[in-house]
């Protein structure tokens, strides 16, 4: 029997780093598990969450493969969940490379790291990269849940300029493309995401607003019919996007009627940013557990930072731009200022995980029925090379990852490869992802 | 015979001219040095025998075949700029072989482009980004609470975030489209108004409270009899805060004791009284202290005829709007020649209102011609509604719609008000409000033709005020008079304060400031650096800028002029002492220099001092710094792509490292860093020209405070441009820039004209730029002419015909 607590007392905290499974005792508020006959099984959850500027790769890459493998000094917060890790070695991404475009290393290290697709290089005329998978997974699963997926970061998009030699900033702030020409924003504030996951009313006012808003969209659509057609194929195309999110709201409604009632948490106050990057970071790792354990959506993408973002570190005593350090000209002290911020980067992970394990759900806990794949389309940040990337993927994905262990594929594998093969065991099955060549052999063990 | 004569001349004569044209057009051959250079780089491995990535060089022989493939000899510039072609392993060109065979090719486009037809381009439907939302609803339907803030922030493109082939919508924004418009909706119009305020007062607390108005079972007793032992006490009063204009209703509660009707007048007093009372009026009003209480308006004299507490009387009267009311007071008159003094018994005064209680934006939105039934009401207002949201008239079709929905929503029983309500919010999230919507009213016609009067209101509207027309640009609009008076119009909206905008949205966008807001400058270093100096530092430069546009200065007084901004904070941070441009401790400090407070002031800048014009500025300083320290590359790379608008091309991919280990670290001082860096000839050619321009601000640190060491080095600021031009500093620095005004003016003139089109600029927009550069230069560089050229280019007024559509 789970204990009666308070929820008010227990969800107040909520983004203030307090270590506490308070997400356990909610009880089902899933709707894979209210909807159920009692045989249901949990379903499997996709995140992928994004780092910029490469990494110290001497400090990250284990030495030894399989199982037991040390901990490197980057990967050393990750002690606790040691045993739910797959680091991924060798994997590439081929499509960051300029293949004749020059510089932008930042730019379409982002742009390609989940769509496999070479970026048009423009400052912002025709920007075209590719689907990305968790917009594959999210177009497949959509029926099954309020939101097809989330996307979620920690940097707006660049506040002005050419963001990385020629390439629009749409390219160097944006891991999410719906198509290959529309880009998904990420939200960084976590009170509209919170708003996002729960809406702002109760449920019964909610259920006559969204009546209000469908006679709004029938009406429009109605309205706006004769528009397209006399449009040209470009602005056609931006006519789309504003159809097809309109057809999107309009399911989301129709769910949200059919779906059991998800119950925003009561008493559960979700502010503004708050001040201090860690506190942002983990209050949004918290939004997607919630996310995800409340089945309101089963794909999620985290941007920590902008890609080429030169943030300084000053938490960790690292005043200088991330950015400006990554460019370390093999200066010692620099590339120890990088693995520190690396490292910091993967103690937000191991929260993340941590939380997740402590959920139980169904047979096992949260975190088994998860693929969180975490890191980066930069390699080394001094030499932007795009081969051998810092990749791992935590959380069993419903029994079909056998983790715990440092997997090194051949030299020059598609990281998209990892994610068919993630797709996979979604049971999203394509036949392929932007540059991938097929599934991956060995993650399931 | 004449009357054949003249057509076969003039058939013969345009025979030559076609004779002659083909004689020219014929294709010139591509420059031997240019072919020598792809013979000796290039074709081994894009030339007859292999074609790797399916280039062949081989087969451009003449300008005519180069000009249809503009895209790969850009191409081919471009990964030759950046070193990445010829391959690393291939024998290099020199850098003068490069710069020659470049400028060959670039030669070919440019000539080319010169003789061009003209092409106005294609501009994308754009979407109100964030900016224009809050501007366009505040102006439309007059609440002005940015409803855009929680929407995800827009994508940025060519440097600006209105670029519509950048600004995208998803679900997201949708949904948030939604919600705005509840809310934007729930704010203009009240369905149900509340109940006007009353405010009640028991005449104990009314003023004056002096002896001679004594107090008799709560009633003020006042008199109008002339001295004796009593005096007249004058009108009884009371001062109210009112929240708003409109009507209010005024009650007293009174009764009186004289013979016959004892007459009372009710008096307001206001700050915008339209017809005060006369002297006259006044003059039989009783008591001196009525003079007190000027101005007031007299609302109303009503006869007391009640003789008893028992059976007091309530006077109300209506207090008319506008009156800016302050007070209101209850006055006797002197009695009539002859007559008896008479006593007036007040036991309270009670106000009203306003009475409508309805936000003025509802008054506005709802407002109809008076007699009009319902139906016709409705349609009066949902046409001007949407005519105003859609920037153009509303068709009948879809007005019909719209009253169609307000009448589906009454005939479930919701009131007209709540009806109106939710069809606006239709208005407010459909695609021809959200979007800028240009249809082609001529889609058969094959040449290029201007977009119509609307369109031309709203490009107008938007460039210079980031919202829609107002009514004078839709009037002109409606009367098709807009093209032809566009220069005056665009001189009349530089006037206005909406064009505030264009400092917010293009200059701190175009100087790339918005990324002040996010800087972190590292608070151990620079203590001094917080979010006061911050904002100040962005103020300074929005005020620098706006001068120029609402002053119509030249542009070239963004390089060096001799005046800026500044309060005390930052003020203290560049070490001005007062409004002459003083330092502390000046010797022989100039005359007329006034303290700088805690305002924002004027502040001339002495021709000999370090600071004039943005390079000196501490957001530009600021913004090109890294958090710790200043960085010359960024600081040059700035004035290069953003002033000159020659950005270098990006560094080469692979920079190959120093030398091996630890031991090649850099040391020294940060130019004998960046020196060591430069003997690396593939970093070379392109940081000669960035640190050299870079450096010459090094007496400025990262927060663009003035400095003479940086930690225990010297600075030196002093630099030779490649070229052999030397400078000492950045005052001579500046003079150099300020003689490249062509490449400045031409630089502002294609930012400027990428955010009024909200487009990237192509080739074809070369002699558009041409043009507005010439006229400028023979104008000073007066911003209302920069911003006028651009109005009436052809770029901004037209649209390409359906032979050029892509």
């Amino acid at each position: 029997m789970i204990p009666l607590v308070s929820r008010r007392t227990v969800l107040r905290g909520l983004g203030a780093a307090v270590a506490l499974p308070w997400l356990e005792i909610m009880g089902p508020v899933a709707s894979w598990a209210a909807a159920g006959n009692g045989i249901a099984r949990a379903p499997n959850r996709l995140a992928v969450l994004y780092v910029p500027n490469g990494k110290n790769m001497a400090d990250w890459t284990p030495t030894r493969e399989g199982a037991g493998f040390a901990l490197t000094p980057i990967l050393e917060p990750l002690r606790p969940v040691q045993d739910e890790l797959l680091v991924l070695t060798n994997l590439t991404a081929d499509k960051a490379r300029p293949h004749g475009d020059g510089g932008g290393d930042h730019a379409r290290a982002l742009a390609a790291f989940l769509t496999g697709a070479q970026p048009r290089k423009t400052d912002g005329t025709d920007i075209r990269a590719g689907v990305s998978v968790d917009q594959v997974a999210a177009a497949r699963l959509a029926d099954q849940t309020r939101l097809p997926s989330l996307e979620i970061g920690c940097e707006h998009g660049a506040m002005a300029g050419n963001c990385d030699s020629g390439y629009s900033c749409v390219y160097s702030s944006t891991m999410s493309w719906r198509s290959a020409t529309q880009p998904l924003p990420k939200e960084v504030n976590p009170k509209l995401v919170f708003e996002r996951l729960f809406g702002g009313d109760r449920d019964a006012s909610r259920s006559r607003r969204d009546q209000t808003r469908q006679s709004i969209l029938d009406f429009v659509r109605d309205d706006s019919l004769d528009l397209s057609r006399k449009l040209g194929a470009t602005d056609r195309r931006k006519l789309d996007e504003y159809f097809s999110s309109l057809r999107d709201l309009e399911l989301r409604i129709a769910r949200a009627a059919k779906l059991p009632p998800v119950q925003a948490p009561a008493g559960l106050k979700v502010t503004g940013i708050p001040s201090a990057y860690q506190d942002h970071v983990r209050l949004m790792c918290d939004l997607m557990v919630l996310a995800f354990q409340a089945d309101i959506t089963r794909v999620c993408t985290f941007v920590l930072a902008n890609e080429g973002s030169n943030r300084p570190y000053r938490e960790i005593n690292v005043p200088e731009g991330h950015h400006d350090l990554s460019h370390h000209g093999n200066d010692p002290s620099k590339k120890a200022k990088i693995r520190d911020i690396n490292r910091f980067h993967v103690s937000q992970l191991a929260y993340l995980l941590t939380k997740l394990k402590a959920i139980r759900e169904g047979d096992g806990t949260l975190l088994d029925h998860c693929m969180i794949a975490y890191g980066s389309g930069n390699s080394d940040g001094n030499a932007h090379n795009h081969e051998e990337l810092p990749i791992l993927v935590a959380g069993r994905g419903c029994g079909t990852l056998k983790t715990g262990r440092h997997v090194k594929f051949p030299k020059e594998t598609p990281l998209t490869n990892l994610w068919v093969s993630l797709l996979d065991r979604m049971r999203v099955q394509v036949d392929r992802l932007g540059d991938s060549t097929g599934a991956l052999t060995g993650l399931g063990g | 015979m004449t009357t054949h004569l003249l057509p076969r001349t003039f058939s013969l004569f345009s025979l030559l001219v076609a004779v002659s044209i083909g004689r020219t057009a014929e294709p010139a051959p591509f420059p031997k040095e240019a072919q020598a250079f792809l013979a000796k780089h290039c074709l081994a491995c894009h030339g007859e025998k292999v074609q790797k990535a399916a280039v062949a060089f081989h087969t451009y022989r003449d300008e005519a075949v180069l000009l249809k493939d503009r895209k790969l000899w850009q191409r081919t510039l471009a990964v030759l700029a950046s070193g990445e072609m010829p391959p690393p392993a291939r024998k290099q060109p020199v850098p003068a072989e490069t710069a020659a065979f470049t400028r060959a090719v670039t030669a070919v486009f440019e000539r080319a482009d010169r003789n061009a037809k003209p092409d106005p381009g294609r501009v994308t439907v754009r979407r109100l980004n964030r900016t224009e939302y809050n501007n366009t609803i505040r102006d439309l339907v007059g609440v002005d609470f940015q409803p855009a803030e929680d929407f995800p922030s827009d994508d940025v493109g060519h440097g600006f975030d209105n670029i519509g082939d950048v600004l995208t919508l998803s679900p997201v924004l949708m949904e948030r489209y939604l919600a705005a418009a509840e809310s934007v909706m729930a704010r203009a119009i009240t369905v149900d108004p509340p109940k006007p305020p009353q405010r009640h007062l028991s005449a104990m607390y009314t003023e004056p409270a002096a002896a001679n108005v004594p107090l008799r079972n709560g009633y003020r007793v006042v008199t109008n009899k002339a001295g004796g032992s009593h005096v007249e006490t004058g009108p009884i009063h009371t001062s109210y805060q009112v929240p708003a204009e409109g009507e209010y209703r005024f009650r007293c509660r009174v009764y009186a004791e004289g013979d016959g009707p004892v007459p009372v007048s009710i008096l307001a007093c206001g700050k915008t009284l339209p017809r005060p009372a006369s002297d006259d009026a006044i003059g039989k009003l009783s008591g001196q202290s009525v003079t007190g209480l000027k101005p007031f308006v007299l609302v109303a004299t009503v006869d007391v005829k009640a003789r008893t507490a028992k059976d007091a009387q309530t006077i109300e009267v209506t207090v008319p709007a506008n009156l800016g009311l302050t007070r209101m007071a209850v006055a006797m008159h002197r009695p009539s020649a002859g007559g008896k003094p008479a006593t007036l018994f007040l036991q309270s005064l009670a106000l009203e209102g306003p009475l409508d209680t309805r936000p003025l934006s509802q008054l506005k939105l709802l407002a109809c011609a008076p007699g009009k039934t319902r139906a016709e009401q409705t349609r009066e207002v949902m046409e001007r509604f949407a005519s105003r949201a859609y920037r153009r008239p509303a068709t009948r079709d879809e007005v019909d719609r719209l009253v169609a929905l307000v009448e589906r929503t009454t005939a479930r029983g919701e009131r007209w008000e709540a009806a109106v309500q939710l069809a606006m919010q239709a208005v407010l999230v459909s695609p021809k409000f959200l979007f800028r919507v240009e249809l082609d009213d001529r889609p058969q016609e094959p040449k290029p033709h201007p977009i119509d009067d609307y369109q031309l209101a709203s490009r107008l509207s938007y460039f210079l005020w980031s919202s829609m027309p107002d009514q004078e640009l839709f009037d002109l609009a409606a009367k098709r008079q807009l093209a032809a008076q566009a220069p005056a119009q665009v001189r009349r909206m530089l006037r206005d304060p909406r064009a505030k905008a264009l400092v917010d949205n293009f200059a701190m966008q175009w100087l790339q400031l918005r990324r002040l807001r996010t800087h972190a400058a590292d608070p151990q270093l620079f203590p001094r650096f917080n979010e006061h100096l911050r904002t100040a530092m962005l103020r300074e430069t929005e005020l620098f800028f706006g001068e120029i546009v609402r002053e119509d200065r030249s542009a070239l007084d963004l390089i060096d002029g001799k005046y800026t901004y500044l309060n005390g904070h930052l003020a203290r941070h560049y070490g001005i002492r007062d409004t002459a441009g003083n330092s502390h401790g000046e010797r022989k400090p100039r005359p007329g220099g006034q303290p700088i407070g805690e305002e924002f002031v004027r502040v001339a800048l002495p021709d000999g001092g370090p600071r004039g014009g943005l390079l000196t500025q501490a957001s530009v300083l600021t913004v090109t710094s890294n958090p710790t320290r200043t960085s010359p590359v960024k600081r040059g790379r700035w004035v290069l792509e953003q002033l000159l608008g020659t950005p270098p091309p990006p560094p080469p991919p692979n920079v190959p490292e120093l030398a091996e280990g630890a031991k090649a670290q850099l040391t020294g001082t940060l130019r004998q860093r960046m020196e060591q860096h430069r003997l690396n000839p593939a970093c070379a050619s392109c940081h000669a020209k960035m640190d050299a321009l870079g450096f010459a601000f090094e007496n400025f640190d990262a927060v663009g405070a003035w400095r003479t060491t940086d930690g225990t080095f010297p600075i030196d600021p002093s630099g030779t441009l490649p070229g052999g031009r030397s400078f000492k500093g950045p005052a001579e620095l500046k003079a150099i820039l300020r003689e490249q005004k062509d490449l400045f003016a031409r630089c502002l003139t294609e930012k400027l004209l990428t955010y009024a089109l909200g487009r990237g600029l192509e080739y074809y927009d070369r002699p558009a730029v041409d043009a507005i550069v010439a006229t400028l230069a023979n104008n000073d560089y007066r911003f209302s002419v920069l911003a006028t050229e651009i109005a009436t280019s052809m770029p901004f007024r037209m649209r390409r015909g359906k032979d050029q559509t892509e």
